[in-house]
């Protein structure tokens, strides 16, 4: 019978990758799930904004000193002209396109109030009648202390709203009766409120960063923290759940006891490389899934500055090695233990190794040329894991001598342990029972 | 199926060939040489070294030591034209039949246009049409055992290894897949077949491997094996039980007799040396004596087993070696 000569690690790669891709498990845990979670983050404020009810009819004032009414009026009178709920935080404020994207700017709530004020206490009974009726949206009781220059804690107003009242609703008619006594007691005092709240402004302020060799560039809190951790998780999740899978379908094969079968066609080298390459099609994809939702996020926000393209570029590399290293510590453990529960105790001391970069974040952002990142930027498995926050971290760019040579390491280390999984891998996938101590995976690699 | 010419080469060929694991020596200086076109039993007790040497062959494991050649090359470049059917065989069990056939057999280098009527053409051949869709999880065991056997000979191999092919089957799949064994080693493929049940391989086999705890102890054709371990014993049993003495006293008394003694209720039993013609024998005792029955003992490759395996464990059975020197 003539031969078909493709190669084996294909045939291998392909249907690894499809048992593990092209599933209904992948498609809803990896796929769907973040998908809608990324849809309802999305569209979460939007649909609040479409949501809520328009904020109209009277509120009953009790205000004894009768100089607090005009200052509301004339703050709920500024509110209604901007006919947006000021008082309340407001994601369209961001950017144009997060207000494409929240419609926020388009569902901006309608405010309609007026003012039944009394300087009687004892209409209070009343007022908090007609809250329960529905006659009024709401009913206030200032304390005559209010305007002292020196008030109690005990002095300043009770709100009284009906039982189904909407939450943003009440901290709207809050804040606007807060800002009317603050009024009243700036204008009791001969001051001009309008000057006095633009002297209290807070000031701009930006940062910028002095580098060594005289140029300087912006600051920035969010790249300089959240944008490496981004990058970072990113590459925990896509190789973890990818090395995952790799772990789990080994352990399959191996309890299946379907090892043999495959390894009377294929060499364990082959099986192996063909499973660690199937995989890494699966950990491509959630990397471009993941990071795709990432970015679209960042463009969204009108962020999207935060990463260079030379970002994504050391991604791509840092992902690469990434995944080798942990796809093989994942290959080796799986093919030396029998089940999921025999894994653990192999896959622990790993386990521990690789959180590490985890807590390393924040001090490696924080010196992202300091000696503890330049050291472990060296140190298998973490190379990786460090460099990427450290590339991406740094306004002032990590040396590149220290790029390249890290790379470098990466690249021997990944060598160096697909060649020990290789050894590990051929003694594993026949042994059945007791599983190997970690010592006795060393011993497994001296086996010729 | 395609025909397999004879080649001058034989099938395998093993020299000296060692693998230890750890302080275990599991195969120590073995040789061993399998003619193309034989059906070879590979036997031995557990433990003996035979998965090892099968691994060697099949080069999912490589010797310390010695020289292997398969099918005239190295065993890692002939892989794809030979079958295997290890003793630790399993399926994906949440595959489709089909599928699980369709990637052994890319695997195996078949080409891909012709592999599906291929399979389907196996699974005619033994029964199981029906069951190319499900998964491998909805099989019974013996099913799944057939399946295994299918995806050892898919590929159209020259040779085929099979360890206990027989284990998990009914006698009816057990009868199928003896035919199909005899019809491939009829086309001319080499079988190496590894057994517990020594009937089977008594009656399957051209030529039989004896290995124990990593050493050869046998190596040689059935026709031979039959002749060196021919027990030459004959049992008759008395229709008159009282008559026995006389009986007895008569046998020992002719030439070629030896170690004649009572058995049983009525029996008598003895050894007859290699110049006597035991057909002649017996004719002529039939005619002397009243008997029951009469019969030559026949050769039993568990006798021999046991007895090269566990000389000490108390069956002892003559060879020619021994009656010569006797």
């Amino acid at each position: 019978m003539p031969r078909d000569r493709r190669p084996k690690i294909l045939v291998v790669a392909w249907r690894e990758f499809k048992y593990t891709a092209l599933t209904k498990a992948f498609f809803i845990g990896a796929i769907l799930a973040p998908m809608l979670m990324l849809a309802l983050i999305t569209i979460m404020p939007a649909l609040l904004n479409t949501e809520l009810k328009p904020l109209s009819g009277a509120i009953g004032v009790i205000d004894p000193s009768g100089k607090i009414v005009p200052e509301l009026r004339q703050e709920l009178d500024s509110e209604q002209k901007q006919k947006t709920e000021s008082a309340l935080p407001d994601l369209s404020t961001f950017d144009p396109v997060a207000r494409g994207m929240t419609g926020a700017g388009d569902q901006a709530q309608t405010i309609d109030l007026e003012i039944r004020s009394s300087r009687d206490a004892d209409q209070l009974q009343l007022f908090k009648g007609e809250v329960r009726d529905g006659t009024l949206v709401a009913a206030v009781l200032v304390d005559p202390g209010a305007l002292a220059e020196s008030s109690n804690d005990d002095d300043g107003f009770k709100l009284f709203i009906p039982g189904d009242s909407a939450p943003r609703h009440t901290l709207f008619i809050e804040q606007a009766v807060k800002q009317a006594i603050i009024r009243a007691r700036v204008s009791s005092s001969g001051d001009d409120y309008k000057a006095m709240k633009q002297l209290l402004r807070s000031p701009d302020s930006s940062v910028l960063r002095l580098s060594d060799a005289g140029g300087q560039s912006t600051e920035s809190i969010a790249a300089r923290m959240f944008i490496p951790l981004g990058f970072m998780m990113l590459l925990w999740i896509s190789t973890f759940t990818s090395g995952n899978y790799l772990l789990t379908s080994t352990i399959e094969e191996k309890s299946n006891r379907v090892m043999e079968v495959l390894l009377s066609a294929v060499s364990p080298m082959q099986l192996m490389t063909g499973k660690i390459l199937g995989q890494g099609l699966v950990c491509l994809i959630m990397t471009l899934m993941y990071g795709g939702m990432g970015l679209a996020g960042l463009l969204a926000l009108a962020m999207f500055d935060l990463v260079p393209v030379l970002h994504l570029v050391y991604m791509a590399i840092y992902l690469v090695m990434a995944y080798f290293m942990i796809g093989t510590i994942m290959a080796a453990v799986g093919s030396a233990v029998s089940d999921l529960r025999d894994a653990q105790s192999l896959i622990t001391p790993a386990m521990i190794l690789l959180m590490i970069p985890l807590f390393l974040w924040f001090p490696i952002s924080e010196n992202p040329n300091g000696i503890l990142a330049t050291t472990t930027s060296y140190i298998p498995p973490l190379i990786p894991f460090v460099m990427i926050l450290r590339v991406t971290a740094s306004a002032e760019p990590v040396a590149t001598w220290q790029v390249i040579s890290s790379m470098i390491a990466g690249g021997f280390w990944v060598l160096v342990m697909l060649w020990m999984c290789g050894r590990i891998f051929r003694v594993g996938v026949l042994m059945q029972g007791k599983p190997p101590s970690p010592l006795e995976l060393l011993k497994w690699i001296r086996y010729s | 199926m395609t025909q397999i010419s004879a080649e001058p080469q034989p099938a395998i060929r093993l020299e000296g060939v060692c693998k230890s694991y750890g302080q275990t020596h599991a195969v120590d200086q073995l040789d061993l040489v399998v003619p193309r076109g034989s059906l070879c039993g590979f036997l031995g007790p557990n433990g003996a070294g035979k998965s090892t040497t099968i691994r060697m062959i099949m080069s999912i494991i490589y010797p310390d030591r010695g020289s292997l050649q398969v099918l005239g090359g190295t065993a890692l470049s002939r892989k794809d034209r030979i079958g295997y059917l290890p003793e630790e065989r399993g399926l994906y069990r949440k595959m489709k039949v089909v599928e699980f056939l369709q990637y052994i057999g890319k695997l195996k280098g078949c080409p891909r246009n012709t592999l599906r009527p291929c399979i389907d053409q196996w699974l005619q051949r033994i029964q199981l049409q029906e069951v190319a869709q499900k998964k491998c999880e909805e099989l019974s065991k013996g099913m799944q055992q057939k399946i295994q056997f299918l995806a050892a000979v898919l590929h159209d191999p020259e040779l085929i290894i099979l360890d206990e092919p027989f284990s998990g089957l009914d006698p009816v799949n057990a009868a199928l897949l003896n035919t199909i064994i005899k019809d491939l080693h009829a086309e001319g493929r080499t079988i190496i077949f590894s057994t517990h049940v020594l009937e089977q391989a008594e009656q399957l086999c051209d030529r039989i491997f004896l290995i124990n705890k990593g050493h050869k102890l046998l190596d040689a054709s059935m026709e031979h094996i039959q002749q060196q371990f021919d027990p030459r014993m004959i049992h008759l049993e008395l229709l008159d039980p009282d008559s026995r003495p006389q009986v007895l006293e008569s046998i020992s008394c002719t030439t070629d007799v030896m170690d004649a003694q009572a058995i049983d209720a009525a029996g008598i039993e003895f050894r007859i040396d290699d110049r006597c013609d035991p057909f002649v024998l017996m004719r002529e005792l039939v005619n002397q004596h009243d008997l029951r029955s009469i019969e030559l003992k026949k050769f039993s490759l568990s006798e021999v087993f046991v007895q090269l395996v566990a000389p000490g464990s108390g069956i002892n059975l003559p060879t020619r070696e021994n009656v010569d020197a006797s």
